[in-house]
């Protein structure tokens, strides 16, 4: 073996654990808790605009507007360092959750919104015929349909965001992406470090595609047709 | 115990219904016919306000559910007494419309349990015993989408009693089903009307109007044209688009 690869397998098994590391204490927290918030977030806001729940509604659609319209970079830049400006300060972790949330938050609102409205008008009207409220019916029976139809596309917006936490590096988040660049900084081997990196990114992206799979299979037992 | 007076309801600038006035007293069968397109599920569906009428005035039960004039409200109860009258109404719909993530029983005990706070017990109970009526008493466990048409139309059947109605509206109750299902949920339909259920329903089955059916109202362009029992409105319509109609389809 020469040289150059002895120290290539050196600096790639040295930096693995630096990187798990940081993939598990950043990465994946980082991402699991902007899912939960972001969800929290997107059920609302599909609720309030799907039963057009008035003064709510106008602020749903624009804050929909907005997130979709302008780029997860540049709102990530505005919150860490443009809100200290009018005497905001934010930790950057801090920042980084309510960044992805935030995205999440309108990207998911509106696939849980169409999965609402996929649910047959029939259903709503038998609910209404049995004297059963709006929110009574969302709850007993329009929910546990949609949430059917939405774990696909939900399970898409997880995983991309599972590779935009990347984006937290530049923001002085210390995740798995950061750290390679820190490593690849010292080592000068960019395409191996940033080649490893990602294969770790796709390893957890396909544990949770397994665990997609499972939740579709336990969502959709009883509905087979 | 329904009553209606000078009620209109328009789609934009379609009249679907015309100055309809129409009573049905306690404990009895009224059966509407008439060509598709004529108003009769709007009828229906304005009762328990799947629909809401642009004027004219509805009482369920002696009590003013809805007073309208020119698509505003003159009086308008508060919106949970509006759902206490219609859960004294139950509904049975062409399309069954039964909850496809819940089993046969849960879809029965969904409204007492949840609308009227029944105990769960309780609850189960009769739901059991409204499935033996319909001839179910099996199939508890089943989910809907493991069942025949008329199998689901008589579940259908069943969830709407277990809120203990006084009315019971069907909306075409057979015209989604194989032509060899329809007698088990017609026959289901029949002995409701025996026991004493005040009953509106609309239908293409001739042989059950005649059969089963108090009184017949026909039905064309968005209003009653003829109405009267079954043997005079079958045997001598007077009006010459009853007789059109008729003549169609028997």
């Amino acid at each position: 073996m020469s040289d150059r690869m002895v120290r290539i397998v050196q600096i790639l098994s040295d930096s693995f654990f630096p990187l798990l590391e940081a993939g598990i204490k950043f990465t994946v927290p980082l991402t699991i808790l902007s899912f939960i918030i972001g969800v929290a977030i997107a059920f609302t806001v599909a609720i309030v605009r799907v039963l057009e729940i008035k003064p709510f509604e106008g602020i749903a659609r624009l804050y929909v507007w907005i997130v979709r319209g302008t780029p997860l970079l540049v709102q990530l830049f505005i919150i860490f360092y443009g809100l200290p400006s009018i005497g905001v300060t934010l930790d950057a972790l801090v920042s980084a959750v309510i960044g992805f949330s935030l995205s999440v938050g309108a990207y998911s609102s509106e696939i849980i919104r169409a999965a609402i409205l996929s649910v047959p008008k029939g259903q709503w009207e038998a609910a209404r015929a049995l004297g059963m409220s709006k929110a009574q019916t969302l709850k007993h029976v329009v929910l546990p349909q949609a949430i059917k139809v939405a774990i696909p596309p939900l399970s898409n917006s997880f995983i991309s965001l599972v590779k935009d936490t990347s984006l937290a590096a530049a923001i002085t988040v210390s995740e798995m992406f950061q750290v390679a660049q820190q490593i690849t900084a010292r080592t000068y081997e960019p395409l191996w470090l940033y080649t490893e990196a990602a294969a770790i990114y796709l390893v957890f992206c396909s544990g949770l595609t397994v665990l997609q799979s499972r939740l579709e299979e336990r969502f959709g037992r009883h509905l087979a047709r | 115990m329904i009553r209606l007076e000078n009620v209109y309801k328009n789609f934009g600038d379609l009249e679907v219904l015309k100055d309809i006035n129409l009573t049905v007293e306690k404990g009895e069968t009224v059966c509407i016919i008439g060509p598709s397109g004529s108003g009769k599920s709007t009828l229906l569906r304005s009762l328990n306000h799947l629909e809401t009428i642009t004027s004219g005035r509805i009482f369920i039960d002696n009590e003013l559910l809805f007073d309208r004039k020119g698509d505003k409200d003159v009086f308008r109860p508060t919106q949970n007494r509006i759902a206490e009258v219609c859960s004294e109404m139950g509904m049975v719909f062409q399309q069954f419309n039964l909850f496809p993530h819940m089993t046969v029983l849960e879809n029965i005990m969904l409204a007492p349990r949840v609308v009227k706070k029944e105990p769960s017990e309780h609850v189960r109970e009769y739901a059991m015993h409204l499935l033996e009526k319909v001839g179910l008493g099996d199939k508890w466990g089943a989910y809907p989408s493991k069942l025949s048409g008329g199998q689901q139309q008589r579940v259908a059947i069943a969830r709407a009693l277990a809120t203990k109605p006084e009315i019971m509206l069907f909306d075409e109750p057979t015209s989604a089903l194989d032509p060899e299902l329809v007698s088990e949920v017609l026959e289901v339909m029949g002995s409701l009307a025996k026991e004493g259920m005040t009953m509106l329903v609309v239908t293409h089955e001739m042989g059950f109007a005649k059969e089963v059916a108090n009184r017949v109202i026909f039905m064309d362009n968005g209003e009653i044209i003829e109405e009267n029992t079954p043997e005079n409105l079958f045997g001598k319509p007077e009006k010459d688009r009853t007789r059109a109609f008729l003549s169609k389809i028997l």
